[in-house]
């Protein structure tokens, strides 16, 4: 790569070292996050000194006016004084830049390939500006991928475009951190948009109907299917453990011997691959019976003499209290669906076992609907899938194509230890994808706006971060400590990165990059972007009935005011 | 009861002392109050006191539109055996904010051609504690006339300017540089100072210090714009001095109260700052005084062959601004007495105000900053003559270890002295 037509910008200063230097900036003629480079030799393998390009990235800048003492600033804020008024120079400022280095490029080298430092650059060296053309060329050499996906731009050049490699998305594991409205659902929407032009399989867990909007633009992906769904799930005797979970945590707190009950209702009902609520229900008709048999006999019975009528009776109220919070939220999910039912068809979902290429099949985009859904009731739902679904990568003949599961809400659904919510049947399950997911290719996209709340041991598992502006200092913490891929100055510009702006580092990259997610506009959901309360209330018109109470509410007022005053 | 051993404490007959001595400074106090209430008097009488307006916010958007340089020299010397400067620069900043103007120059540098080698006097000093007389002449010499040449640089240039201001005096005291043996100047630093200056058959005298800075100061006297010295301290009691003389002759002071105050200022010691840090308040100044720099009141202080050109050394006006109740006053000097006075003191006051704790002009700070040789420079040179000055002497089959050589390169030359530190002889533990 010649470095011709590179213009030069800077100087580098008198200290440098393998994985840094120093330069003095021209004024305005690079920003943070750029890409620069410096010519310098090195010693090769064969003892010869080669010449080479440097790259590096613009960490920080410091701006100094050495002539601007502290003193003219007190007085010029005491006094309203503008500085463009006074002699104080304006013109002289000292722009120090840090750059990391990238690694460094052979000067002839056509598909350019960044190799490690192995020795400082000279001091003195002329810093140059490469264009973007050559920025970009790099970039998309240097990762060398099969399929890459364009994200967006380079945040320092919107002419730069970045791609990053979609295999070790897909295989490795992605963590997408953010606060709320920080850019991570448009990084996401633009991520799902590329492997769907890749006809990658991909199934969402939408919590909110952040996604809805690709099922409306269906005719954006011709060669695409969107499917969209709402829960129903069959289970099976392998998930006891997660029924009882379910019972444990949405019923009351049972006693032990409540607790050795429960599960010899479990062990004695069979396991029909219905419904969750369908399969409680027999457990209470199942646990009614057996109370009533109780009952009828007299003292003396064989029938579980050590379970006392009072037990089957605690437990039997504490189903039927789950049962009726599940009923609930599948009610609440309906009211949700119904609602948006002019905008979208809602399937049930198929079942996981007998038809799994309904919900996983090549080129299908497929969202899971848990809107209304409590935590728990919804980690049930994502974990049984999840499992059924793996469990069809394990077998010897797949029946599924790889596919990425993309989980929102990931601190709600896969906390951490400390938040003392480890019951939750996603954590064990997404830490089996985690861990064994690239063996079967079953990749993971974990999206949070808490980080420091998600499982350690599953944010560890991601290979690839990708980091949207974060104000809470525990969450900074968080990916400075659990991402190695990342320089101390890309955690430090996590708190005013604009929306849309992200750190992208890990396997999907070759470097850290800092990027301007490119926003699908055309992806978005109309139906649910209301939050627009305002708005709302602007255009709100009260329901019928609604004005009739309104209107003879007065009259009614008038009949009890009169009541009040013959009282008196 | 006091022992005989403890009457020769040194602690006590300190305290004591110090005890003691309070007579001595109120007594001193009451001289200077008795002073400065006399010399208020005289001020006022002559409504040689102004106040200035100090109004920035209003102030700095008229003044903008103003082209001002600001001008300084920066020196650096090493112990050479030679013992001249090394290397000596005036710089300035021209700024004009109206027109977005912001210029730094230097262009006067002199890298050891300043000063006739012919001439030299080679004083290699040992110890940098004790520097020869000479020497601080010399250095003084270069920084004065680079400092003047940038001003006669910035005059033929025509450079369009409102004000100019130099840091320190529009003239320096000449007798310093009277003393026979002081070493002319070079042909091409002459040519370089002030261009104007007869080019052909110049002789010694003619490339003396004396004649070379006149030349300078007539042009800078017929500048086509004020140009004015700003001092942050005035050592001297000139401007009370002529004060006094001017009243004196006039014959508003008697001869016998003229004498006696004059005498009790040399006592006392008590400068012009002195006096008016006490008498001035905040943003109050002293109207310029005609003032005979180089002799007191026509008396010649110092016979020497260069009098008689001294005398042609035009006057000065002095005058003196109180920036801020906590710092002294600043002197300002210039050779044409200002056409605006008010204009131009209120600039000095505004531009000083910029600086509230130094008080001082913010230009001139600037400047100073700008023209300073840095450190580095400075060493770098040092050791590139250490290495040249060992290598000669050890290429010389005659010349043993040299001591002069080795003093030269040690870090300081007090380290060479092998003086025994007080940890001397104490056991490493």
């Amino acid at each position: 790569m010649k470095n011709n037509n590179w213009k030069t910008i800077g100087t580098v200063l008198g200290e440098t070292n393998i994985n840094s230097y120093l330069f003095m900036l021209q004024s305005f003629k690079a920003k943070k996050n750029d890409m620069v480079t410096t010519q310098t030799s090195i010693p090769d393998g064969n003892g010869k000194i080669i010449k080479v390009n440097v790259w590096g990235k613009i960490a920080n800048i410091n701006c100094s006016n050495e002539w601007f003492p502290r003193q003219a600033a007190q007085e010029m804020a005491f006094q309203n004084i503008n500085i463009e008024d006074t002699p104080l120079p304006t013109s002289r400022d000292e722009l120090i830049c840090k750059v990391n280095i990238l690694g460094y490029t052979k000067q002839d080298d056509k598909s350019p390939k960044l190799l490690p430092m192995v020795y400082p650059v000279k001091p003195a060296n002329a810093v140059n500006y490469p264009n973007s053309n050559d920025v970009e060329k790099l970039l998309i050499s240097d990762l060398n991928s099969k399929h890459p996906i364009h994200i967006g731009t380079l945040m320092a050049r919107d002419n730069v475009e970045i791609k990053i490699d979609a295999d070790s998305l897909v295989s490795r594991h992605v963590l997408v951190t953010g606060m709320s409205g920080s850019g991570k659902t448009v990084m996401v929407r633009r991520i799902i948009s590329e492997l769907m032009r890749l006809h990658f399989p991909m199934l969402v867990y939408d919590i909110h109907g952040d996604y809805l909007g690709f099922v409306k633009k269906q005719n954006i992906f011709p060669k695409n299917k969107i499917k969209l769904f709402y829960p129903s799930l069959s289970v099976k005797a392998e998930d006891k453990e997660i029924i009882y979970t379910l019972i444990n945590k949405l019923g009351k707190p049972l006693t032990e011997p409540q607790n050795d009950y429960l599960n010899t209702l479990l062990n004695k009902v069979k396991f029909d691959e219905s419904s969750i609520i369908k399969f409680l229900n027999s457990l209470i008709s199942f646990s009614k019976g057996l109370l009533d048999t109780k009952n009828s006999k007299s003292k003396g019975s064989n029938t579980m003499p050590h379970i006392k009528p009072a037990t089957m009776f605690v437990v039997n109220r504490s189903l039927n209290q789950v049962v009726k919070k599940l009923v609930n939220m599948e009610n609440t999910n309906a009211r949700h669906r119904q609602r948006m039912s002019k905008f979208y068809d809602f399937e049930k979902l198929p079942d996981a076992n007998t038809e799994p290429e309904k919900i996983i099949s090549k080129g299908q985009l497929s969202i899971l609907y848990l809107r209304g859904y409590e935590t728990l009731p919804a980690s049930a739902i994502v974990s049984i899938l999840s499992e059924t679904l793996f469990k069809h990568r394990q077998e010897v003949e797949q029946q599924i194509p790889p596919f990425l599961s993309i989980l929102e809400e990931g601190h709600t659904l896969i906390p951490s230890r400390s938040e003392n919510k480890d019951n939750l049947p996603t954590v064990d399950t997404f830490r089996k994808f985690a861990s064994e997911g690239r063996k079967f290719s079953c990749g993971i996209m974990i999206i949070s706006q808490r980080p420091s709340r998600l499982d350690e041991t599953i944010a560890s598992q991601c290979n690839s971060h990708f980091s949207f502006r974060k104000k809470n200092q525990k969450d900074q913490r968080f990916v400075r400590e659990t991402s190695e891929h990342y320089d101390a100055e890309d955690v430090n510009q996590l708190p005013s990165l604009a929306n849309g702006q992200g750190i992208i580092g890990g396997q999907v990259v070759n470097f850290p990059l800092a990027v301007q997610v490119k926003f699908d506009d055309n992806l978005l959901n109309d139906e649910i972007g209301d939050e627009d309360f305002i708005t709302a209330v602007e255009n709100w018109d009260d329901k019928e009935s609604v004005k009739l109470r309104k209107k003879f509410a007065k009259d009614f007022s008038k009949i009890s005011k009169s009541a009040q005053k013959r009282l008196n | 009861m006091k022992s005989d051993k403890s009457k020769n404490n040194l602690l006590l007959k300190y305290m004591d002392f110090s005890i003691n001595s309070s007579q001595n400074q109120s007594e001193y106090m009451n001289v200077m109050v008795n002073v400065c209430s006399t010399m208020l008097n005289l001020l006022k009488h002559e409504n040689l006191i102004i106040d200035l307006n100090y109004n920035p916010s209003e102030f700095w958007p008229k003044a903008k539109n103003k082209t001002v340089a600001f001008v300084d020299g920066g020196l650096a010397r090493n112990n050479l055996f030679n013992s001249s400067p090394l290397a000596i620069r005036a710089g300035s900043y021209v700024v004009n904010k109206k027109l977005k103007e912001e210029a730094f120059d230097t262009n006067l540098k002199f890298v050891l051609n300043l000063f006739d080698k012919q001439n030299e006097l080679f004083d290699f000093i040992e110890d940098e504690s004790f520097e020869s007389l000479m020497l601080t002449k010399k250095k003084d010499a270069a920084r004065i006339i680079t400092e003047a040449g940038q001003l006669v640089n910035h005059i033929l240039t025509k450079r369009k300017i409102d004000l100019l201001f130099l840091h320190g005096p529009i003239q320096a005291v000449l007798t310093p540089f009277v003393q026979e043996g002081f070493p002319p100047f070079t042909n091409l630093a002459i040519q370089s100072i002030i261009p104007s200056y007869k080019k052909k058959n110049m002789s010694v005298d003619d490339r003396h210090f004396i004649n070379v800075y006149h030349e300078c100061i007539k042009l800078i006297k017929n500048a086509p714009y004020p140009i004015y010295g700003v001092l942050e301290t005035a050592i001297s009691s000139a401007y009370t001095r002529n004060l006094l003389y001017a009243f004196k002759t006039k014959g508003v002071i008697s001869q016998k109260d003229y004498d006696e105050t004059i005498k009790v200022i040399k006592e006392y010691r008590i400068t012009d700052n002195n006096i008016f840090e006490v008498i001035l308040k905040k943003n109050q100044a002293l109207k310029p005084l005609e003032i005979q720099k180089q002799f007191y009141g026509s008396k010649i202080i110092q016979k020497s062959r260069w009098d008689e050109k001294i005398i042609e050394y035009p006057n000065v006006f002095v005058g003196f601004i109180k920036v801020n109740d906590f710092q002294s006053p600043i002197r300002i000097e210039s050779y044409n007495y200002p056409k605006n006075l008010i204009n131009d003191f209120s600039y000095i006051l505004a531009v000083s105000k910029l600086l509230p704790s130094y008080s001082y002009p913010v230009g001139l700070h600037v400047v100073d900053r700008f023209v300073k040789i840095p450190q580095w420079m400075k060493k770098a040179s040092k050791n590139y003559w250490s290495t040249h000055a060992l290598k000669s002497v050890m290429n010389n089959q005659k010349l043993g270890p040299n001591s002069l050589v080795l003093k030269y390169i040690s870090n300081k030359n007090r380290t060479w002295a092998n003086r025994p530190k007080n940890s001397g002889g104490r056991i490493e533990k």
